[in-house]
């Protein structure tokens, strides 16, 4: 029993990770109908990002504040990054064909892996210890800050924004833009605002996922995106693409699946497995879990 | 480049003199090595070291007599070079050949000194090295074979784990030295409870850990690289398994102790020691020559096992009092007492590997040094 819990615990300190990955993906997606697969390096990125903040600016200070600052100054970092992002690689395609889209959204892949190459250098960084080691032992289940601390704030953020989306005025144009740009753009919604909205919010939640994989596993190399942008990808499919509760759930629901099939079946097949659950919840729920059944524009 | 061209005459200069001073009588040694290229730092390292002990010899009489004339062979660490190397070494008469610091150049060049009938000392830790049946080559160092054994015998005889949990990637090098070391354990009378394979780079290792956990080993012996050994150390730590950690080789890097952070105290690894940890008597005097001569440590242990190698080849002869190289050969494999090394005592198998090994077990201080607790 105690295995099974220590696994679930594992589950979803990854999950909530890949959720807050996945919230990048679903949120452009849900408005722009475009696929950001820049989205991992950009995580990547605010990784190295993080690491230059703390050792050039807070000159290796290691407090409370100073991890605050890191988060907060690496956020709004890359936030930027996902403006120009937008402005650079994505509006000037707006009406052009969805394919030409997704190339150029591929290539800013590309970019933005290999500027992190040029800029941190190929080999592997690695992460001071900012948050000190501390467990607790809970008859068996051991359990440490970190993973306390990177569960609480993640939930912290989707509930926020969540209530973002529902309750508020810009949450409300986001869901009209989402729904149908044209009308939304005759409701007096400007969606170029919304649209540069979302590329703020979700880098700044891939920024502080970034981060929380820097601190967990402290080692950081330039094309970890690759691997953490697919896995957050899957997360945004299997919770229904476009729906943000829905990759919050796929990202918790995949993370405890590759921690049990890891830990029960073999680490060899994590991905093997992954893979077969995507295809067959898209066979039984072809929109994902949370998908809801939309009429595609043609 | 001035410079350069100005060492390189002196150099020449300084060879020609010597060559002139002692035409007829001198014990000539190559050295193949990696001079330039991306080894470059190694190939110096062994260069200047031979030049070292061939001073020092030479300052004491020289080899029964004769002076010892050192003649240097770039091979930058490529096979087509190392090939023209064993050439013109051969063909300006050298006896032995130390070097080089790579498997692929030393294979490159072995038949050549082995039709020539020189001797060949080389650091290379491929296994085929010694697989072709030349009494000249002599393997200076252990190849990856032996430190499964050394491995083994630690955990099971020295420590007394019960349970041994074994974890290797799905590199060559590392199950290959993972399963070396499990079928050592198991004739060491040793238990592996578990062998788990992770994948390289994944980050994520604590499904595997748990599973580990569950099977609570005393130990787990990690026979893959760093980058992951570090992760798994602190997610070990991490998930309060209380089992001791020990890296094989290839963990034996700066990086092992910041990816595990604060969890790095108190995990083994296992390597030859690098050249400062070296707790011989004619290791420390060696060294502190070396440094005194070029202003620098060694660059790593592979130049040192390379002069021992070397230093072995010239104990031979002046126990046969024979120039000799095949009779010198015959001794080395069977010598009967094993010569004092730089690196360890040295001596050699019939096949030319060299004979035990001297790995050492270093635990990781609070401090991130290492500490010697346990030497071959």
């Amino acid at each position: 029993m105690d295995i099974f819990l220590q696994q679930l615990a594992n589950g979803l300190t990854i999950g909530s990770m890949f959720a807050l990955v996945a919230l990048g993906y679903t949120m452009v997606y849900g408005v722009m109908k475009l696929i950001n697969f820049a989205h991992g390096d950009m995580v990547a990125a605010s990784a190295f990002v993080g690491l230059t903040i703390y050792t050039q600016v807070l000159g290796q200070a290691t407090s409370l504040v100073a991890v605050i600052a890191i988060f907060l100054l690496a956020a709004v970092a890359m936030a930027c990054v996902g403006i120009l992002l937008e402005r650079l690689a994505y509006r000037p395609l707006r009406e052009a064909p969805r394919l030409s889209a997704v190339v150029s959204a591929l290539g800013a892949s590309l970019v933005i892996q290999n500027g992190i190459m040029l800029i941190w250098g190929p080999q592997m960084r690695i992460f001071p210890e900012l948050v000190p080691q501390v467990y607790w032992d809970f008859g068996g289940v051991v359990i440490s800050l970190i993973q306390v601390i990177i569960l609480v704030l993640s939930l912290i953020l989707m509930i926020a924004l969540y209530l973002f989306v529902e309750k508020t005025r810009m949450g409300a144009a986001i869901r009209a833009s989402a729904i149908d740009q044209d009308a939304a753009r005759l409701m007096g919604i400007n969606v170029n605002n919304v649209i540069a909205l979302i590329f703020v919010i979700g880098s700044s939640l891939g920024a502080v996922g970034g981060l929380f994989i820097g601190l967990y596993y402290r080692g950081i190399t330039f094309n970890m995106g690759w691997q953490y942008g697919l896995y957050a990808f899957i997360a945004a499919i299997l919770g229904g693409i476009g729906n943000i509760p829905g990759a919050m759930l796929g990202g918790m629901l995949l993370g405890l699946f590759q921690a049990f099939i890891a830990g029960y079946v073999s680490s060899t097949w994590a991905d093997a497995f992954t893979f077969i659950l995507l295809i067959l919840i898209l066979i039984v729920r072809p929109t994902g879990l949370l998908g809801e059944r939309v009429a595609e524009k043609v | 480049m001035k410079r350069t061209i100005r060492n390189v005459m002196l150099t020449l200069c300084a060879v020609a003199m010597m060559a002139g001073l002692s035409w007829a009588d001198t014990l000539k040694v190559g050295v193949q090595a990696p001079i330039t290229g991306s080894y470059a730092n190694e190939g110096q390292g062994i260069e200047n070291g031979v030049r070292l002990i061939a001073a020092q010899i030479n300052a004491k009489g020289g080899v029964m007599g004769k002076q010892i004339e050192v003649i240097p062979c770039d091979d930058q660490g490529t096979a087509m070079a190392a090939a023209i190397c064993a050439k013109d070494l051969v063909n300006k008469g050298v006896s032995m050949v130390i070097g080089s610091y790579t498997s692929t150049c030393a294979e490159a060049a072995q038949k050549t000194y082995f039709n020539a009938g020189v001797l060949q000392t080389s650091d290379g830790t491929a296994d085929s090295l010694t697989e072709h049946g030349y009494w000249t080559f002599l393997r200076n160092s252990f190849p990856n074979s032996a430190e499964a054994a050394f491995a083994a015998n630690y955990m099971v005889n020295v420590k007394g784990y019960k349970s041994i949990a074994v974890v290797s990637d799905f590199s060559s090098y590392a199950a290959g030295l993972a399963e070396a070391t499990i079928a050592e354990i198991k004739k060491a009378g040793g238990n592996v409870v578990t062998y788990a394979k992770i994948k390289a780079d994944s980050q994520n290792f604590t499904p595997v850990l748990t599973n580990i956990k569950s099977k609570k080993p005393d130990v787990i012996f990690f026979a893959g690289y760093y980058s992951d050994g570090g992760q798994l150390r602190a997610q070990q730590k991490a998930l309060g398994i209380k089992a001791d950690f020990i890296g094989g080789d290839a963990n034996d890097n700066p990086d092992f102790s910041k990816l595990a952070g604060s969890s790095a105290q108190g995990a083994y690894i296992i390597n030859v020691p690098s050249p400062d940890a070296l707790p011989y008597d004619i290791a420390k005097t060696f060294i502190a020559d070396y440094q005194k001569t070029y202003g620098m440590m060694p660059p790593s242990i592979w130049g040192l096992m390379n002069i021992d190698g070397m230093r072995a080849i010239i104990h031979a002869m002046e126990h046969n009092q024979s120039f000799d190289t095949k009779k010198a050969a015959d001794y080395l494999h069977n010598m009967d007492k094993p010569l004092e090394g730089i690196t360890g005592s040295i001596s050699f198998a019939k096949d030319g590997n060299r004979k035990g090994g001297a790995y050492v077990v270093k635990e990781i201080q609070a401090d991130n040094s290492y500490k010697i607790v346990h030497a071959q």
